[in-house]
């Protein structure tokens, strides 16, 4: 590459940046003093303002999240749970594997040799000691023990429950497929099926008058009256019943609610 | 009063997961605008906001405090953007093998696909068409200049780059860009 062409090499990418919006000053008056000398320069200068003019019209520019914040931010709560659950799992197991080998290590020593009697011994003991019955003792479980497992497990009921509508309720609120049979209708044939089968398993999903789930009463409830209008949608669904059902979610922030309701239920 | 972004990011590397709700309200609509300006795809600009996050949960203890929030989720932003569209490369050369060298440009200039055709312009088909071409940090360079509106500097701060390497890089760009979209009209 000669110097001369070296030269207006440094020049183009100027005249790029001038294009673009990124020289001020001296900069900029040089260039613009250049591209009055130079037609070449000045023809670059004008095509890239036209394609920047061209990239100003692309949609993506001014793109708005297609689904609610509350949706982003259930799942990487979910996901950043999980992460912290796991991790301290893996310290928990390794503190726990690390302490099994020492109190092996330390134990051993004094339990192995009567645990390994001499041969002969253990032949006439076989022969002279009759096996014992195994005794079986019935497990005892106290009623508070028991009343904490059914709190667990009505909780872990009501957070199934909440899940399977949020599922449900996060597709209609944000972007329904479209009705293949009818133009302009959204498809939520499979959003009404399963919020009929919510709806209809509410009952014994969801144990309500257990007092560890009474807080969540109010949620579900709201949650139930809005699974009964999804599940009245017809399956190619008018789009302004569908932006009605939308609506009344935004208007009660049901989803943040569900999200709030079940971090506390889980704890 | 609302808690600033560095008190947020404070709370987050002390494992505060209750910090997560209202950093992602201020910034997930700007990652999901580089996300989606990068990739040019919906679904993986979504996938891109959550792992931004994330990673920033997992690495808040590492962030600077005298540093800003936004170009540091802009950055995270950009290297999540670039694994995915690399993992989507990777497996599409998988299941279509393309000939020696051929790779970048026929990724490229692959058609897209007949939902996208339906809903999208063809300015923006040709415009996808052309950001993909472009080398992955040049793109990133014309990104967040050309949809963030930022700053030379602040791009070389995000991208960890020489001021001097990313106007090189953002006229290379410019120049790719012209060449591609040569007779489009908005």
């Amino acid at each position: 590459m000669s110097l001369r062409s070296l030269l207006h090499e440094r020049w183009r990418t100027r005249v790029s940046l001038l294009a673009a919006g990124c020289l001020e000053g001296g900069e900029q008056q040089a260039t613009l003093l250049h591209l009055d000398a130079c037609g070449e320069c000045r023809r670059e200068h004008e095509a890239a303002l036209a394609m920047l003019e061209t990239l100003a019209a692309d949609p993506a520019r001014d793109a708005e999240l297609p689904v609610p914040v509350e949706f982003l931010v259930t799942r990487v709560e979910a996901r950043v749970a999980a992460l912290t659950r796991s991790r301290g799992f893996r310290w928990a197991r390794l503190a726990y594997s690390l302490a099994v080998a020492a109190a092996l290590f330390v134990v051993l020593p004094w339990i192995l040799p009567p645990l390994v009697p001499p041969v002969v011994d253990r032949v006439v003991k076989r022969t002279v000691e009759p096996v014992a019955p195994i005794a079986v003792e019935p497990v005892a479980m106290d009623d508070a023990a028991l009343r904490r497992v059914e709190r667990t497990v009505a909780r872990e009921q009501a957070v199934r429950y909440l899940s399977e509508a949020q599922d449900v309720l996060m597709t209609v609120a944000s972007t329904p497929r479209s009705c293949l049979l009818e133009d302009r209708h959204l498809d939520l044939s499979e959003e009404s099926r399963r919020s009929r089968e919510l709806v209809s398993r509410r009952a014994l999903l969801v144990a309500l008058d257990d007092d560890s789930v009474a807080s969540a009463r109010l949620v579900i409830d709201d949650v139930d009256h809005v699974l009964r209008e999804v599940a009245r949608l017809d399956p190619c669904a008018n789009p302004e019943a569908v932006a009605r059902v939308q609506q009344q979610m935004e208007q009660d922030r049901l989803l943040m609610k569900i999200r709030l309701m079940s971090r506390e239920l889980v704890g | 009063m609302e808690a600033s972004d560095r008190e947020l990011m404070g709370r987050l590397a002390r494992g505060d997961r209750d910090a997560l709700a209202p950093l992602m309200e201020r910034h997930s609509r700007r990652v999901h605008r580089i996300a989606l300006a990068y990739l040019r795809n919906v679904d993986d600009a979504l996938d891109v906001v959550q792992d931004t996050f994330v990673k920033a949960f997992e690495h808040a203890a590492r962030w600077n405090a005298d540093s800003e929030v936004a170009p540091w989720l802009a950055r995270i932003a950009v290297n999540q953007s670039i694994d995915r569209y690399r993992r989507e490369k990777r497996r599409r050369a998988s299941f279509e093998p393309l000939a020696e060298g051929d790779h970048h440009e026929s990724l490229s200039s692959q058609l897209p696909s007949p939902e996208a055709r339906a809903s999208g312009s063809e300015t923006s088909l040709r415009i996808a068409a052309a950001l993909r071409s472009l080398p992955e940090r040049q793109r990133a360079v014309f990104v967040l200049r050309h949809y963030e509106e930022l700053s030379l500097e602040e791009i070389a701060g995000i991208l960890e780059m020489r001021l001097g390497t990313v106007k090189s890089s953002l006229h290379r760009a410019i120049h790719e860009m012209r060449r591609r979209l040569q007779g489009l009209r908005a």
